[in-house]
């Protein structure tokens, strides 16, 4: 093959899994049912804030125990913003991301000092604290009985405040949780799709080189705090956005669905997929909600639903010890097995 | 029959392989030195002689086996090694570290042990409270080789004594070792980049290139032999 | 201030060094196992609650309370150790890999946690005081008998670990471990016993804390998860290898948690609002704390 035609295939090559996902995405809400295409919708918020968590933590190296408490800022941000801007669920998304990048830059100063460990200590008690912050300020929150997402609709001749609900346009022909489910896929797709470019380029490079050794990056001339509060901020509002969809698809918030358990499963969703590649926190995404919907909700009895929480710590211990590349670092192990036994000379 | 005899020894790290068939052997109160350049394996020998890598091969020390032995047990075979870079424990006292090096023992004499080191060390005697980290380099290296005595070994493993050290320290850790050696008997099996010095002090000496003993022999057939002089020994000092 | 009373405020403080007590005494066992292994054990909260319920079920088996108490550190000195040799020691130096080690604590902390609400449910279990219910009133201030031995129990348990660490031979071997393990083990140190002994103690230490937790805050699975942050709080403060440290760390934070939400508004419905504060103070002006060793922060 001449090289002309080799790159060329490479290029086919490099877009195939992007195209097979996006026709899995687009077929996907037209073969299950309501409730399913609700549940999968469901997985996307984690997989966008598993996304954030993994760019900071996989690839720039700090470490945060506090993204549920992003992903609740996120997610409170949304629903206060959308209950203001009469029903704006695209203000929604976007404000809550500047708010939640903001506030991952706020984190990020002081984590210039405070590394490693210790970063993990404080993210902890952010996170823990996350839930009493809520419950503090009521008067904006709603407090420990949470917020419902609402808009002025008209009702029995006159307007009162009722929760949204997602509707599909006209010329769609969708239902209405086809739509939502074509709208959180097309928002995880480009944020997937950004990240996939930031990691590329050689802002990317300079975060890899950064977790890898600080010193050495910076007198090569990387400008290592700007590039790692950035990156805290970015990574803050990946899961904003995330927090912001979650609301938006149960149209109400509380307190209880972001205690620090929620930041563990973000943590677990990086681990098991893949910590420092583009696609892995989707795959563990899929995998943490699969478990969750399917095992905890429907097989398993009331009384062992704790089981759910102890499979997935044993499953992070394991996986740091034996394969802390996560399911893509398996794949990769496997397909470069596979090119260096196809490249071994015949003989 | 050698105090110890290593035969056949394969070690590396992953799937490095560094040692490729090393043998040599010490006998009881032998001074016993290691040369070689730099990478050609020293260092990995005695860390596999300790246990502190997998290796394969044969170690007997006093006719009985000890190769994969857990790092800790050795000491108590009677092998004591001196770690490059000194190993210091440098949150604990002088004191406390010669006393780590007699853990092994039962007897009532390390309180006696102790203080004889303290004297035969004037520097280690006068920081015996401090940490010992606070130390100079040499101090640490006296402070590493009193801590191996503690145990009362048979052989003392050396690993490259002179590193990070200045030419005198360096001369005086040397003669250090070469009055403990004549007044304990005990043989000692070192590792070091300084041939000239080592050479000196031992007895016997092996050279060690690309994992394997390419020569051995007396010191002083080393120390006279040209080709090795210009090879490895360098010019002068 | 307006109202300020003195019995009142004398109460408040009261209550705050009966919990500071119990903070640190979890932060006794964080210490040990960083002074034995240099890693901050996040599940170390999970750990103690586990041991706990031990405790209790020993208890509901028939054996009196303080009895019950000895056995449930007995227990959880194995299932620390246990835990230890399973989970921890496979990923090698934390020194080398502390990411790693860092998740694999969480995974112990969600592990065991979720582990006690399978085998003793999610309801609350009642737990008797050690010290019984009673109390006394001195100069209008009550003061209860529970929160006098948990402080005596607290000043006990120092002393002994202080004396441990410092004039025993397994003491200076858990020292000399901290400090090198490696040195250690070709002196003749059996490295990962010591180490697993150091990962039991801390078991029981927690045993030891839930027991003087359990009575006032209810045993349930999430009885030591703000414990848990208040204790880093505590050894924050007091230095990471510092028991002294963890005592003094501990009480302060008590103090600072129990009162100053009570005459300062902002924030009084956050507890965990001043360790927080106590936690990013001291690491951005003082990282060692106030008896650590500076050492003790390169990461």
């Amino acid at each position: 093959m001449n090289d002309s035609a080799l790159s060329t295939r490479r290029r086919w090559l490099a877009l195939a899994p992007w195209i097979v996902i996006i026709a899995l995405l687009v077929i996907l809400p037209l073969l299950l049912n309501e409730l399913w295409v609700t549940r999968v919708t469901g997985w996307i918020p984690l997989a966008i804030a598993a996304l954030g968590l993994n760019l900071l933590t996989g690839y720039n190296g700090q470490i945060s125990v506090g993204h549920g408490a992003l992903y609740g800022l996120g997610a409170y941000a949304g629903a206060l913003i959308v209950n203001a801007m009469d029903g704006n669920f695209a203000l929604g998304v976007v404000l809550a991301a500047v708010v939640c990048f903001v506030a991952g830059v706020v984190i990020g100063l002081p984590a210039l000092r405070i590394k490693g460990l210790y970063l993990a200590l404080v993210t902890l008690a952010v996170a823990t604290m996350f839930p009493d912050l809520i419950k503090q300020f009521e008067g904006i929150t709603g407090g420990s009985q949470g917020l419902q997402i609402t808009a002025p609709q008209p009702y029995r001749g006159t307007t009162v405040d009722t929760q949204l609900q997602w509707k599909a346009p006209g010329w769609s022909g969708l239902a209405a949780d086809q739509w939502r489910f074509y709208v959180f896929a097309a928002l995880a797709l480009f944020c997937f799709w950004a990240v996939k470019n930031l990691v590329d380029s050689r802002i990317g490079r300079s975060l890899v080189a950064i977790r890898d050794n600080e010193v050495a990056a910076e007198v090569n001339g990387v400008a290592v705090a700007r590039v790692k509060v950035i990156t805290f901020g970015l990574s803050a509002a990946l899961a904003g956005i995330g927090g912001a969809l979650f609301a938006l698809l149960r149209m109400q918030v509380s307190p209880s669905s972001f205690t620090i358990t929620a930041s563990l499963f973000f943590l677990i969703a990086v681990v098991i997929g893949g910590p420092a590649t583009v696609i892995g926190p989707a795959i563990g995404a899929v995998f943490y909600g699969f478990f969750d919907d399917v095992v905890t909700k429907e097989l398993l009895p009331e009384r062992f639903k704790p089981a759910t929480p102890l499979i997935l710590g044993i499953a992070l211990i394991v996986l740091m010890l034996v394969a802390p590349g996560g399911i893509m670092g398996i794949v990769s192990q496997f397909t470069a097995k596979r090119r260096l036994r196809n490249a071994q000379p015949p003989g | 029959m050698s105090l110890l005899e290593v035969t056949d020894l394969h070690a590396g790290y992953g799937m490095v392989n560094v040692l490729a068939g090393l043998s040599l052997t010490v006998d009881e109160g032998e001074s016993v030195v290691i040369l070689g350049a730099n990478g050609a394996g020293k260092t990995t020998t005695l860390r596999a002689m300790s246990g502190m890598i997998p290796a394969t091969g044969s170690m007997r020390f006093d006719g009985v086996e000890m190769l994969g032995r857990r790092v800790d047990r050795l000491v108590a075979a009677g092998i004591a090694h001196v770690p490059q870079g000194r190993g210091t424990l440098v949150d604990l006292t002088v004191e406390e570290n010669l006393r780590v090096g007699a853990y092994t023992r039962h007897d009532d004499g390390v309180d006696g042990d102790i203080n004889r080191w303290c004297e035969v060390f004037p520097r280690l005697g006068q920081r015996r409270d401090q940490a010992a980290g606070l130390m100079s380099g040499g101090e640490q290296q006296m402070l590493a080789i009193a801590r191996a005595f503690m145990s009362r070994p048979r052989l003392v493993l050396l690993d490259e004594p002179s590193l990070g050290l200045a030419p005198l320290v360096t001369r005086e850790v040397f003669d250090r070792v070469d009055e403990l050696v004549k007044e304990t008997g005990t043989a000692v099996l070192i590792v070091e980049q300084n041939a000239n010095l080592a050479l000196q002090f031992a007895a016997r000496g092996y050279v060690l290139e690309s994992g394997r003993i390419v020569i051995e022999g007396t010191a002083d057939d080393l120390l006279a032999d040209d080709s090795i002089r210009r090879a490895y020994l360098g010019g002068g000092a | 201030m307006i109202g300020f009373q003195l019995t009142e405020f004398a109460q408040y403080c009261l209550i705050g060094l009966g919990n500071g007590a119990i903070y640190a005494m979890v932060g006794l066992g964080l210490v040990v196992i960083f002074r034995s292994t240099g890693l901050l054990n996040f599940s170390q909260g999970e750990i103690a609650m586990f041991s706990t319920f031990l405790v209790w079920q020993l208890h509901e088996v028939g054996l009196p309370v303080w009895l019950a108490m000895l056995g449930g550190m007995v227990l959880g000195f194995g299932f620390g150790a246990m835990l230890y040799r399973v989970a921890v020691q496979p990923a090698g130096d934390p020194h080398t890999n502390p990411l790693a080690v860092v998740i694999i604590t969480i995974g112990l902390f969600l592990g065991v946690n979720s582990l006690a609400q399978l085998i003793w449910g999610t309801g609350d279990k009642d737990l008797e005081p050690l010290f019984g219910r009673d109390g006394f009133i001195v100069a209008g201030v009550s003061v209860d008998w529970q929160k006098i031995g948990t402080l005596a129990v607290l000043a006990f348990e120092v002393a002994l670990l202080y004396l441990i660490f410092n004039k025993t031979k397994i003491g200076l071997a858990m020292r000399a471990v901290a400090s090198g393990p490696e040195s250690s083990a070709l002196a003749g140190i059996p490295v990962t016993q010591i180490i697993l002994i150091g990962w039991g103690v801390a078991a029981s230490l927690g045993a030891l804390a839930g027991t003087f937790a359990a009575p006032s805050r209810g045993l349930n699975s999430s009885l030591m998860l703000q414990v848990l942050v208040l204790s880093l709080a505590a050894i924050t403060l007091g230095g990471f290898d510092s028991l002294v440290g963890a005592v003094v760390g501990g009480l302060i934070v008590g103090l600072a948690t129990d009162v100053i939400p009570k005459y300062v508004g902002f924030l009084d419905k956050v507890p965990l609002a001043p360790a927080f504060a106590i936690i990013l103070i001291v690491l951005l002006v003082k990282p060692e704390g106030l008896f650590g060793s500076k050492r003790v922060t390169r990461v």
